[in-house]
């Protein structure tokens, strides 16, 4: 388990909640500005994460990527993008050489290279996503515009929570989202609602992003295939180990409409932050604490942490104690 | 078909109590494969009572459920297509109408006898077939216990199945 430990590239969640200390779900896109555009991050735990990612990858191949074979040609459009973006924000860390349709792409934190003929899927031996994927540590899934409708046509993923790109592949915005419970004030079911407004607002060059939280009790991917194995350990959790088991998980999702393939790309950076380390920013310990303590049932439900939201608020609570006498 | 195609699971919207009239369909196609529903056509037939064109088809054998993928292929647009089958012979139906480009809303099917339903194991990725009423059960090619979710997946053809620990009880 990796854990943020530079708390300046760790995307807060509740930032966004200017007034009160509530959350509840919304339609909470944003469109974003012409300087943040670009997904890729390398933080400090760059390295431990992509040799997690690939170890998992390695290990359980048709759990954590999916693809249909039609998808080639829309692999490649993203791998350009990826490599692009990697290029244009690190260039000290990456290169690309490109002679006429031989490429190669350098990754200097890693000291390796990838040289493949773009386009050409024989080239390489994994495909495309899933090879130019493994450089970066974010999550990846590509949602195919059909039918006035979302559907997922290829995933990478190492850190799903409550998803798998092996059940989930070929379903719906709509279908992936069946266990939303919640509806709009206009009783229009929340998933319906964001995807609309991803198919009509996120248009090539104008990349939109949103941040989705959860907690994770001791463990850092709950994917469907494991759930006999973290179920049980999310009752393992009390007021006193909350800080060191309990994880404030947050996703930080970007998506990017592909020029050529007219897909949306997901990209989701998954971050987590300990309990414990809240009190580093005293803000968020008494924020995160007030939202926590007001989480409603349904949500908790849905999120999965039901088992053990009382025993955090708990723990959080003797935090903020601590901090208000520490200010006396 | 297509990995979107519509699939016949036991919750299909195509699948009815009874078949109603389209009035907005040029022609209503009756296909009817299982001869103990016989007095319900005749009773949809009577209903029609002229006001619509209809084409009844009744399958008897397995050479005339094959000739089946010829008869909708041939349909023109406008035609509502009714299937009256036990559960195997309606899925060969429904599929063929599908690859035919028929779609959902342009399908009915009443099923005689039990509709199937299957459970797909996300811990090995082994469908089989479950129970109506079955909540949960046990993966035969894992053993593991699986809840049966609400879930269906058209690309695994079956509804999740969780696993879970059967001996693990919350203490909550």
């Amino acid at each position: 388990m990796f854990e943020s430990t530079n708390l300046e590239l760790f995307p807060y969640p509740f930032h966004t909640i200017k007034e009160g200390n509530n959350y509840r779900y919304s339609n909470d896109l944003r469109k974003l500005d012409k300087d943040h555009q670009n997904c890729v991050v390398i933080t400090p735990e760059y390295k431990k994460q992509i040799e997690r990612k690939r170890e998992l990858l390695k290990e359980q191949p048709a759990v954590r990527f999916q693809s249909y074979p039609h998808t080639m040609e829309m692999q490649w459009e993203v791998a350009e993008m990826l490599m692009k973006l990697a290029v244009e924000k690190y260039p000290e860390h990456f290169q690309i050489e490109k002679n006429g349709n031989h490429w190669t792409f350098h990754n200097t934190i890693l000291n390796e290279t990838e040289s493949f003929i773009f386009g050409d899927a024989s080239s390489i031996e994994l495909e495309p996503l899933d090879l130019i994927g493994r450089h970066f540590t974010t999550d990846f899934v590509l949602m195919v515009n059909r039918d006035d409708n979302l559907y997922l046509e290829v995933a990478q993923e190492s850190y799903a929570a409550l998803f798998s790109p092996h059940w989930n592949k070929g379903m719906s915005f709509d279908e992936i989202h069946g266990p939303v419970p919640f509806v709009s004030r206009t009783g229009v079911p929340l998933a319906e609602r964001v995807r609309n407004f991803l198919l009509r607002n996120v248009l090539p060059g104008e990349p939109w992003t949103r941040i989705n939280w959860n907690l994770m009790a001791n463990r850092w991917d709950v994917n469907y295939e494991t759930f006999d194995t973290w179920g049980p350990t999310r009752y393992l959790v009390n007021s006193e180990n909350a800080g060191e088991l309990v994880r404030l998980r947050v996703e930080e999702q970007f998506f990017y409409r592909m020029p050529r393939s007219n897909a949306i790309l997901f990209v989701l950076n998954t971050q987590f932050l300990a309990m414990k380390d809240l009190a580093q920013r005293p803000e968020w310990l008494m924020q995160t604490y007030s939202i926590l303590s007001d989480i409603p049932k349904p949500m908790a439900d849905y999120k999965g942490f039901t088992p053990f939201i009382e025993p955090t608020v708990e723990y959080l609570k003797n935090e903020v104690e601590q901090l208000n006498l520490q200010a006396k | 078909m297509v990995y979107n195609s519509p699939v016949l699971f036991d919750q299909s919207v195509t699948i009815v109590e009874a078949f109603t009239i389209r009035q907005d369909r040029r022609k209503l196609l009756i296909i009817s494969a299982e001869p103990k529903e016989v007095d319900k056509i005749h009773q949809f037939i009577k209903e029609i009572n002229g006001h619509k064109d209809y084409e009844l088809v009744e399958i008897n054998n397995a050479l005339q459920l094959e000739n089946v993928r010829e008869l909708v292929e041939r349909q023109k647009m406008g035609t509502q297509l009714y299937i009256s089958a036990q559960w195997d012979d309606a899925v060969a139906i429904f599929t063929s109408a599908i690859e035919a480009g028929f779609s959902e809303d342009e399908i009915q099917t009443l099923i005689s006898g039990e509709k199937k339903r299957f459970v797909y194991c996300v811990k090995c990725y082994h469908l089989q077939e479950v129970k109506q009423e079955e909540n949960d059960t046990i993966c035969h090619h894992c053993q593991i216990s699986l809840e049966v979710g609400p879930f269906f997946s058209r690309e695994r053809k079956g509804y999740i199945g969780y696993p879970y620990n059967p001996a693990f009880i919350p203490s909550n």
